[in-house]
């Protein structure tokens, strides 16, 4: 399901989402639009509903206001596998992948959206349903070589150190053949070299699919050097938005980040 | 027509094997995937036209940069079919020492691997007016770079497939215009002493002191397979690697990643390989470590193998040879242990085992004798290629072997081994001043210390540059006791200390992070980091007993009495290390005085503050207390 998309089109648009728990104001009437071809940062301090944001896209919680447009659709009703059936992949801040499982596995288990055959067919492996494997094992070869993963592809998840499993997270995202891509805190724990791999493989990733990518990042210097657009969200409010430059001069970004005199 | 150049060979085995043979696999994805000698050829015959089409002339040099990958053994012979030499570069090598072998070796066109190999061309492009285009193969990144600078290796190879129709007998032409005295590649030496020097090396060399080398060690004819992963920047790679699976033929495996060598080498189960004098230490640390690890039972069965396995190596070399009881034990240890041990390190089939390019422990060689591997440890070097070599059935640990046939050594007064060569190298490009300094009336000095035993053995101690001198003039040999220490799980690496106005021997330490790391953890010792790691007292002791158990084997006044564990790892992108790994002793030394004068001082420790220069080129600060450990008895 390949939307084309013209360069500057809308192809998210979120309007008045309000979240709440009990008391507690996750989202106040939050509305952004995720265009085609641009790299957008959710940036904001800790506790702004940077996350919340995210899992309202995905379907894990449902605001009680407001609408997430994608393709003519409402997201907000609909349940978590619906909307990642409908090309939509995100990377988790606690990477929530199945740590019993090789690499290979997680990945594999990513093209399950994509797979026809269905659990009796799959029990008969000869015929159709090795064509099919075979050939999702291509698409998760070859993103196995984007993200230089070979020399851990067939080790278990649960014994890789934090850093790669971060990158099998974000393979698995990528293996879904997403139309966005929602990346959560990529860089969180990593040191100065394995975040500029990061950054580079989330550039190659933007380069050579072309999908439009949401991420939520604390580093103001990956944000200010690979994104296009930024959000800045505090208290679960917008804040501001722009383009970095004149996100990084906003007074009211700086005082929501450094606090009052 | 004598098949007396590399191309030639090529050529005349795509006519004799076609499609029926295979030359070279890759692993791509997961897959292995194979190249005819077919294949091969073709490649190289288009790449090749590509490259005379965008002006490559007989006598040109290209520059080569990039991982072990069929496509760097294409662009070579390409360049060679053409007439021309190939610069091999290493892919560690910051852009500044890119710029230096570029720009020395004249090359007028750069084939590189990757984007990070672009970036580092784009970044010196300005000051290398001479490169017409930088071709790579490997387009992953590239995707949306516009300088017109850039050609990728496919679109090269489609231009050549084309002037190749147009000028169909032009190939043939150029191929049947080499001869053996034509440069075929460039090998900067190592450069542990001064700029790197750019030697060469003719057809002639490739191809019949290859030959003659193969013939001597029985790989040739037998179709062997070999890994392919030491950098064909060095002579060793280009001598079996390139050279030698052209003529012996042997199959090429290439690995997926660096990281995947010791994985493929399992895979492949190579008849023929070359590991470096640091990478056998590695891989015995690694099953020492892995030991460590293992269960009860495990550790039980390996530590009444081992001593079999020793046994056996030890009366394997002696006269009497090894009597039946012997040999029953060791079929047994051979069954249990050895045979699954090699199969896990991937040298199950081996025939042909190598090392060379610096000193091995004779432990280590007598370890993986024990296992049923023989290592010969040969005597080479970029200038004469193979000086020496163990023969078969007479391998000792602590010799480099007798000279091969086609070499004669003589050792001078002072001790220094000299060479005759039927086919030496031709000279250092550009250098004349320095390729004269090396000969000394018709014979090559090679600069390394050593001596020839009652068998017409040699063996090699250090270069003659390294030997140091105590107060009261006794010589050492720091080299021989870096090595015995390395030996140990423990120490990485060990830089010794002594001269003229010093006393006694000293050692850098530098601990091992990942044993060390276990040893902290078994013994439940909490920390940080590598600095931290290195100042703990437990650490400290453990450093200093295997220190003692290896002063227990040195003459008295060689001892070391005094150590430091280093703070940080020594780096080549310090320049503390070449690109080969090997200690920059002088610039060590010079760094690190002030630390080298409170070792010999009386203080119990040292403030230290140490830049260090990251992988991006930043520089940084570390600063900590180092101990000054003594050594009694």
């Amino acid at each position: 399901m390949i939307h084309v998309q013209k360069a500057d089109e809308a192809i998210i648009r979120i309007r008045r989402l309000s979240l709440k728990f009990g008391g507690l104001q996750a989202l106040s009437n939050v509305s952004v639009d995720v265009r085609a071809g641009e790299i957008l940062a959710i940036i904001g301090p800790n506790g702004a509903g940077k996350t919340c944001f995210l899992n309202c896209i995905n379907g894990f919680y449902h605001p009680y206001e407001g609408e997430i447009l994608y393709l003519g659709r409402d997201l907000t009703r609909l349940k978590p596998h619906r909307i990642a059936a409908l090309g939509i992949a995100r990377t988790f801040q606690n990477i929530e992948l199945f740590s019993g499982l090789t690499a290979l596995d997680n990945l594999m288990s990513a093209r399950h959206i994509h797979m026809r055959h269905g659990a009796l067919l799959g029990c008969i492996f000869f015929g159709p349903t090795r064509r099919e494997e075979i050939a999702h094992r291509e698409r998760v070869e070859e993103v196995i070589d984007l993200l230089e993963m070979e020399s851990i592809r067939k080790k278990t998840v649960g014994s890789l150190p934090y850093g790669q499993r971060k990158k099998v997270d974000l393979a698995r995202a990528l293996c879904m053949d997403p139309s966005i891509l929602l990346l959560d805190e990529p860089m969180a724990g990593m040191n100065v070299e394995e975040k500029e791999d990061m950054a580079r493989f989330i550039l190659d990733v933007y380069e050579l699919k072309k999908i439009p990518i949401v991420l939520i990042e604390h580093d103001m210097d990956v944000v200010m050097d690979i994104c296009h657009y930024i959000v800045v969200l505090d208290f679960g409010r917008k804040l501001a938005e722009g383009r970095p430059q004149e996100v990084k001069d906003d007074e009211r970004v700086i005082r929501a980040y450094l606090g009052e005199e | 027509m004598t098949l007396d150049t590399l191309p030639k060979i090529l050529r005349e085995n795509a006519r004799k094997y076609g499609h029926r043979r295979v030359a070279m696999r890759e692993k791509d994805r997961g897959i292995w995937k194979e190249f005819t000698w077919e294949d091969y050829f073709v490649t190289v015959r288009r790449f090749c036209m590509g490259l005379v089409h965008l002006g490559l002339q007989r006598g040109d040099k290209v520059s080569i940069l990039g991982e072990n990958k069929p496509e760097w053994f294409w662009a070579e012979l390409a360049v060679q079919s053409a007439g021309g030499a190939a610069v091999g570069i290493f892919t560690d090598c910051l852009p500044d020492e890119v710029k230096f072998y570029a720009e020395h070796s004249d090359s007028v066109f750069a084939v590189v691997h990757d984007q990070e190999q672009v970036d580092k061309f784009l970044e010196i492009k300005k000051d290398l007016p001479r490169i017409k285009k930088v071709i790579y193969w490997d387009p992953k990144g590239l995707w949306s770079y516009t300088d017109p600078i850039l050609l990728s290796f496919g679109q090269v190879v489609e231009q050549g497939k084309a002037y190749d129709k147009e000028h169909p007998t032009l190939f043939d032409q150029l191929v049947d215009q080499g001869n053996g005295d034509e440069i075929a590649a460039f090998c900067y030496t190592s450069g542990t002493t001064g700029l790197p020097k750019g030697g060469m090396l003719s057809q002639r060399w490739l191809v019949e002191s290859v030959r003659e080398w193969a013939a001597l060690d029985g790989w040739f004819g037998k179709g062997y397979g070999y890994l392919s992963f030491i950098p064909p920047a060095w002579i060793t790679e280009q001598g079996i690697g390139i050279a030698g699976a052209i003529l012996a033929p042997m199959v090429v495996n290439f690995p997926e990643e660096p990281e995947t060598v010791q994985e493929n080498i399992r895979e492949i189960g190579p008849d023929i390989l070359f590991f470096g004098a640091r990478l056998w230490e590695n891989l015995n640390r690694m099953v020492q470590a892995r030991m460590i690890d293992s269960t009860y039972l495990r550790r039980l069965i390996y530590r009444l193998a081992l001593p079999v396995g020793l046994r056996m190596a030890d009366m394997k070399g002696s006269r009497k040879g090894p009597g039946f009881l012997w040999r029953a034990f060791y079929f047994l240890a051979y069954q249990a242990v050895f045979r699954q041990l090699r199969d896990r390190i991937g040298l199950s089939n081996v025939k042909t085992v190598y090392s060379a390019g610096g000193a091995v422990s004779p432990d280590i060689i007598r370890y993986f004798k024990a296992l049923g591997i023989d290592i010969r440890l040969f005597y080479g070097s970029t200038e004469q290629g193979v000086m020496t070599m163990p023969r078969q059935g007479d391998i000792r640990p602590e010799t480099s072997g007798p000279p091969v046939p086609w070499v004669e050594v003589r050792l001078s007064h002072d001790g220094e081994i000299l060479i005759k060569n039927k086919y030496p190298y031709s000279g250092y490009y550009k250098n004349p001043e320095a390729t004269e300094k090396m000969m000394r009336d018709g014979w090559f000095s090679t600069g390394d210390f050593g001596h020839l035993n009652e068998d017409g053995h040699l063996i090699v101690i250090d270069r003659m540059d390294d030997l140091k001198e105590l107060a009261g003039g006794k010589k050492f040999s720091p080299q021989y006791t870096e090595v015995r220490l390395r030996f140990s799980p423990y120490i990485k690496d060990a830089l010794i200390i002594g001269g003229p106005d010093k006393d006694f021997v000293t050692a850098l330490i530098n601990i091992d992070l990942d044993n060390m790391g276990r040893f902290a953890e078994a013994h439940h010792i909490a920390y940080t980091t590598f600095t931290d790691l290195s100042q703990k007292e437990e650490v400290i002791d453990l450093i200093k007993k295997e220190i003692k158990t290896v002063n227990a084997t040195l003459p008295d006044w060689t001892r070391v009495r005094r150590f430091v564990n280093l703070h940080k790892e020594f780096d080549a992108d310090e320049d503390e290390l070449t690109r080969t790994r090997k200690l920059r002793r002088t610039f060590v030394e010079e760094r690190y005085k002030d630390l080298i004068g409170a070792l010999y001082g009386d203080e119990a420790s040292y403030e230290i503050e140490a830049s260090v220069t990251y992988r991006d080129g930043r520089k940084g600060t570390i600063q900590t207390a180092i101990q000054v450990n003594r050594i009694e008895g």
